[in-house]
């Protein structure tokens, strides 16, 4: 059984208006369980769009989405995949550990099983004495790692990320890549990961699909498996390199029968 | 926590000095102004700055140690004062709690049906140009017919429900505000957990929706007050400030500081209620980054 299982979707906002948007046009994608799969393209191509048509946030317009075996709108009752955006968006007014705790209230746990899985969690991001304070005291990693927590929380199968690293600065962004692949390795978690940085896409992915805009869809999927033992060394390594040229030749190729071929734009060549 | 003491420190002090000002201004008004009032360009606009019309301030407050009236029995005006602030305090704080059940009731249910949003609005904003003066004597008569189940409706009920009327409007429109203002990112994080309508209310929007509501109650908390007020001076409720404040200024002409002990109870009652509201922002947002508690 796929984690993820996307049938030729397509996803059309204010059909048959002046307005209309072919967000997402005849997309196929099947995610494995234990795969960490990334999505890239320019800015519009409809990543956040397919990402929320996984999470039922969005309903496609054709085609079927599956998780986990189910329709995406039993897995999203059943909370079977915790999300994380650009923002952290933690709660202002609870503590670190109650924001942890946000989607365990919302299922019904009782007080005393929801604060030792939260302490649990805070060990799996490594910020376990850091329970009882307010998110604003925390630095962006910080709270985006608790973002994570959270999402993890109630032990998802999945875990959906919108360029969760977007608003982070390149050293922090580098030790977050790090300790989420750490983290996944732990929970055997499944990612599907939305992200603009072609070398994070590498690093982290098993499999990097590659989209393009007007209409938005999937032009290529990049095999890019870096091995379990990924490492600090393994950004200088040579088959970390092929892995983003192949990548951004994937891209270059979406863009090849448009005027400014070459310049792929929205998308970070670091 | 030093910094808050400070800031409040700070802002009792601004309040205190304008307050300070504001006497200084009236004292000197009476040394300068004209006698028996005077024109401005053609305009009676300057006030007579007599003893009659502006009494000095240390009359004002001397008058309060005095008794209300000539005559063995009668009690200090100190006395009078607080105690008929007291009773209209409580009728404010009853008119402020049904004002803002409305008021926040209402706001949810806009937030919860974009087409309550749109049809209610209008008559909540139309229902404030209604002058109360007028509104007052038909509440009093409206609740004088009502017997419930053995209810009868105490006179003091219209004043209260005068002050409500005055309470709930900001509070809908400011906990409106607040409940609309949750992040679109937070809401779709609170769909990707399935939570319910209700479970968004209560954890996300109303939470989210704090700092604008303390604003907006304290609009309220003031409208409650002038709103019972106004409605003891217009039905001629005994015992609250409103009935001292006419009482008062009937004998102006005799005994002109009388009156402003009662004015500045009245005032002392908003600040009162203000500073209850004040209270509960301190304790609700305790937590809060310091930036929203501004
Ligand atoms: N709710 C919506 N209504 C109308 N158009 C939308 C909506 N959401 C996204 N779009 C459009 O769909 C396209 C894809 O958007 P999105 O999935 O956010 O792209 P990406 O995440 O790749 O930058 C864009 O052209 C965007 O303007
Ligand atoms: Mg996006």
């Amino acid at each position: 059984m796929s984690a993820v299982h996307v049938a030729g979707v397509s996803k059309i906002f204010n059909q048959g208006t002046p307005k209309q948007v072919d967000a997402l046009v005849d997309v196929n994608l099947t995610v494995e369980p234990g795969e960490f799969v990334s999505l890239i393209g320019p800015s519009g191509c409809g990543k956040s769009t397919l990402l929320r048509l996984i999470a039922n946030l969005l309903e496609p317009t054709t085609g079927a989405v599956t998780v986990n075996g189910k329709t995406a709108a039993q897995s999203r009752l059943d909370q079977d995949y915790g999300m994380a955006f650009q923002q952290a968006g933690l709660f202002d007014w609870r503590s670190v550990a109650k924001n942890i705790e946000l989607p365990l209230e919302l299922k019904g746990w009782d007080k005393e099983k929801r604060a030792a899985r939260a302490q649990e969690m805070l060990e799996l991001v490594k910020l376990p004495e850091f329970a009882d304070l307010m998110p604003w005291q925390l630095s962006g990693g910080m709270q985006q790692r608790i973002a994570i927590a959270r999402a993890l929380a109630a032990h998802p199968p999945l875990l959906l990320m919108d360029e969760p690293f977007g608003a982070l600065d390149e050293m922090t962004r580098e030790y977050m890549q790090g300790e989420l692949l750490r983290i996944c390795a732990e929970t055997k978690t499944t990612v599907v990961f939305v992200t603009h940085s072609i070398p994070e896409a590498v690093y982290l992915s098993n499999r990097v699909v590659v989209m393009s805009p007007r209409p938005g869809r999937i032009t290529e999927v990049v095999n890019v498996s870096l091995g379990a033992n990924r490492s600090e060394d393994t950004r200088a390594a040579d088959n970390f390199f092929s892995g983003i040229t192949a990548v951004r030749e994937a891209l270059r190729g979406t863009h090849a029968d448009h005027a400014n071929a070459g310049a792929v734009r929205g998308v970070e060549d670091r | 926590m030093n910094k808050q003491l400070r800031r409040a420190a700070y802002r009792t002090g601004m309040f205190l000095v304008s307050i300070a000002l504001v006497a200084v201004l009236w004292e000197l008004y009476k040394v300068v102004g004209p006698e028996k009032g005077g024109k401005l360009f053609g305009v009676a606009i300057l006030p007579r700055s007599n003893d009659t019309a502006m009494p000095h301030l240390w009359e004002m407050l001397s008058r309060y140690a005095e008794p209300e009236m000539r005559g063995p029995h009668s009690r200090q005006i100190w006395l009078v004062v607080l105690q008929g602030a007291w009773f209209s305090f409580r009728l404010a704080l009853v008119g402020f709690v049904i004002g803002s059940s409305i008021g926040v009731a209402l706001a949810a249910l806009m937030t919860r049906f974009k087409t309550m949003e749109r049809g209610l609005l209008p008559y909540l904003v139309v229902s404030q140009t209604v002058p109360l003066i007028a509104l007052a004597p038909l509440v009093v008569s409206w609740g004088g017919k009502l017997h419930i189940f053995g209810f009868t409706w105490p006179r003091w009920l219209s004043a209260s429900v005068l002050g409500a009327f005055l309470a709930f409007f900001p509070i809908a429109v400011g906990t409106l505000r607040g409940l609309k203002s949750a992040p679109a990112a937070s809401l779709e994080l609170m769909d990707s957990y399935a939570a319910s309508w209700k479970q968004t209310l209560f954890k996300l929007r109303f939470p989210a929706a704090i700092p604008y509501m303390v604003p907006a109650f304290k609009l309220g908390a003031s409208g409650s007050v002038i709103g019972v007020v106004v409605a003891e001076i217009s039905t001629g409720l005994k015992g609250g400030i409103g009935r001292l404040i006419i009482e008062y200024a009937r004998q102006a002409t005799g005994d002109p500081a009388k009156v402003f002990t009662a004015v500045f109870g009245a005032a002392g009652l908003g600040l009162a209620m203000a500073g209850l509201v004040t209270l509960a922002d301190v304790l609700l947002m305790r937590n809060r980054p310091k930036e929203t508690t501004t």
